[in-house]
């Protein structure tokens, strides 16, 4: 053969490995394509343009699908099983059926502005059932006696605490704020015990926190809105944090009370094990307890319908805080049929953007 | 008062409390503290700073001067807590009763016959047998809070 021809071969075959003829995406995938700032600066575009801009942005949009989806399902998507009572028959009925919605968050995110989000929602009644970590309690009762500031992540622990402030994040809370929560719940505890011994009330976490949102009484905390509109608060770890030193510090001055997480741990599975024929979807902001606990509830009835998770946590530890939606299916915690997904992005960027496209969207379309 | 005012108490209460107000604070170790309405010596007291937890706390251990348990107890350093007045009075001690009391010579020359013998073993065999032998011996007695036990013996020489 001459070296011509044998060239020739040779590149042949080297141009069809370069140039290995590709699938065609047009038309299964979307393209990308970002925002154009020569439209100007239109805010609703530019969240649009969240779905075609790739990576996290990409996974926000989805999650905003997802939780939309949640919010517009009702029974009468869903065909009429054979075994169903007569009630669910009835068309109106199917009509008014909604999804039942977990949310989930870690306390930090209430140390933060999240909380005035979290507010909204709950004042609005928009979701069912919330589980948190015990700041995630206190923080938002506190902010009601004293205000959070903004700091910095870089100043200096020593030099902080010489000054009585602790750093949450690039947060401050100065201990003044906790003095006075000492002061404002003791006599509240005090109040407590005197029912549980006089009137037979038995306290559970979930009570305690619906009677701490009832006596704080403040339009600005999630807890005071929770309390009024029926939403249970979980909090199985409530001795961890502000709220337990306080309970810490009653039992010496005034012993007694007793807070029953039994009964708590029968409330949270039921109101998953009880929610058919209503459809579950979970919402989740950080990860640890409330992550975790919110999932198991919700394996009780063989897993959520719907799953958003929003953290910054990674799988390779084998941490469940960073464990992704595929992982919970495993458990039966999420069902193989749900939609899921997972928002690598810390909640103070991705939540209330999410609740802009999804719960805050649909009361304007109310109004 | 007036001059017709009745003393009907003891020449050992006359009216005194029983306790003083201290703050908490100031309270140190080898002091009294009232604990659960007991008198104890404090053996132990660490302060936690003011923080997540609150105000400034004081975490105070103390054992019960009468019958020895341990007691706990948490005070915002700022709050005042009873303070027990503790006495330790030395009485001659001249019978010991076949029921378990002792009678004991007081400072005017009467008797004072109220007192049970101690529950502790070694100073029980201790006051029994000195007194078996004949020995002159002087009980300490401590009162506080209204309650009272002898907590201790001297041996003043041969009979």
């Amino acid at each position: 053969m001459s070296e011509s021809k044998q060239d020739d071969i040779v590149m042949a075959s080297v141009h069809s490995t370069v140039f290995k003829e590709s699938e065609s995406l047009d038309g299964t995938c979307l393209q990308i394509k970002g925002y154009d700032f020569n439209n100007g600066v239109n805010y609703q575009q530019l969240l649009n343009s969240m779905l075609t801009t790739g990576f996290q942005a990409s996974n926000l949009a989805d999650a905003i699908n997802v939780v939309n989806q949640m919010l517009d399902w009702r029974l009468v998507d869903e065909p009429v099983t054979e075994d169903c009572a007569d009630e669910e028959r009835d068309l109106d009925y199917r009509k008014s059926v909604k999804c039942k919605v977990f949310l989930g968050f870690t306390s930090n995110l209430i140390s933060s502005g999240v909380r005035d989000v979290v507010r909204y929602l709950c004042q609005h009644h928009m979701v069912d059932v919330i589980v948190t970590t015990t700041g995630g309690i206190e923080e938002d009762l506190i902010k009601c006696l004293a205000p959070t500031y903004k700091g910095d992540f870089s100043l200096p622990g020593a030099h902080l605490r010489s000054k009585g402030l602790n750093r949450i994040g690039n947060l401050l809370v100065p201990n003044d704020n906790y003095c006075k929560f000492e002061d404002w719940i003791i006599p509240i505890f005090d109040q407590m015990l005197r029912e549980q011994n006089n009137e037979n009330v038995l306290w559970t976490p979930s009570k305690l926190i619906a009677r701490l949102g009832k006596e704080i009484n403040d339009e600005s905390s999630y807890l005071y809105w929770a309390y009024k509109n029926n939403i249970p608060v979980f909090c199985p770890g409530l001795t961890d944090g502000s709220l337990g030193d306080m309970l810490y510090f009653h039992s010496f001055h005034n012993p007694g009370l007793i807070v029953d997480i039994v009964r708590d741990i029968r409330a949270v599975n039921g109101e998953a094990v009880h929610a058919n024929p209503r459809k579950t979807g979970i919402i989740i902001l950080g990860g640890g307890l409330p992550k975790h606990h919110i999932c198991n509830a919700n394996m009780m009835r063989n897993g959520a319908d719907y799953a958003v998770f929003i953290n910054t946590a990674q799988e390779f530890d084998g941490s469940d805080s960073g464990a992704r939606p595929d992982e919970a299916v495993s458990w039966g915690k999420i069902r193989g049929s749900a939609k899921t997904v997972k928002v690598h992005c810390d909640a103070t960027i991705a939540f209330p953007l999410l609740v802009a496209e999804t719960f805050a969207s649909k009361t304007k379309r109310h109004h | 008062m007036s001059d017709e005012e009745h003393h009907f108490e003891s020449k050992a209460d006359a009216g005194a409390s029983k306790t003083y107000p201290q703050q908490a604070g100031t309270i140190r170790k080898n002091g009294h503290i009232v604990i659960k309405n007991r008198p104890c010596k404090v053996v132990e007291v660490s302060t936690s700073k003011t923080g997540k937890h609150g105000h400034a706390k004081c975490h105070f251990v103390g054992i019960d001067i009468f019958t020895g348990k341990k007691l706990e107890d948490i005070v915002p350093s700022s709050h005042n807590c009873d303070v027990p007045h503790v006495n330790r009075t030395d009485y001659q001690l001249i019978d010991i009763s076949e029921d378990g009391f002792v009678s004991l010579l007081t400072e005017s020359g009467g008797t004072k016959d109220d007192l049970k013998l101690p529950s502790d073993e070694s100073l029980l065999s201790q006051i029994k047998d000195g007194f078996g032998e004949g020995k002159d011996l002087i009980v300490s007695v401590m009162s506080a809070m209204g309650e009272e036990q002898i907590c201790g013996l001297k041996d003043i020489g041969p009979k």
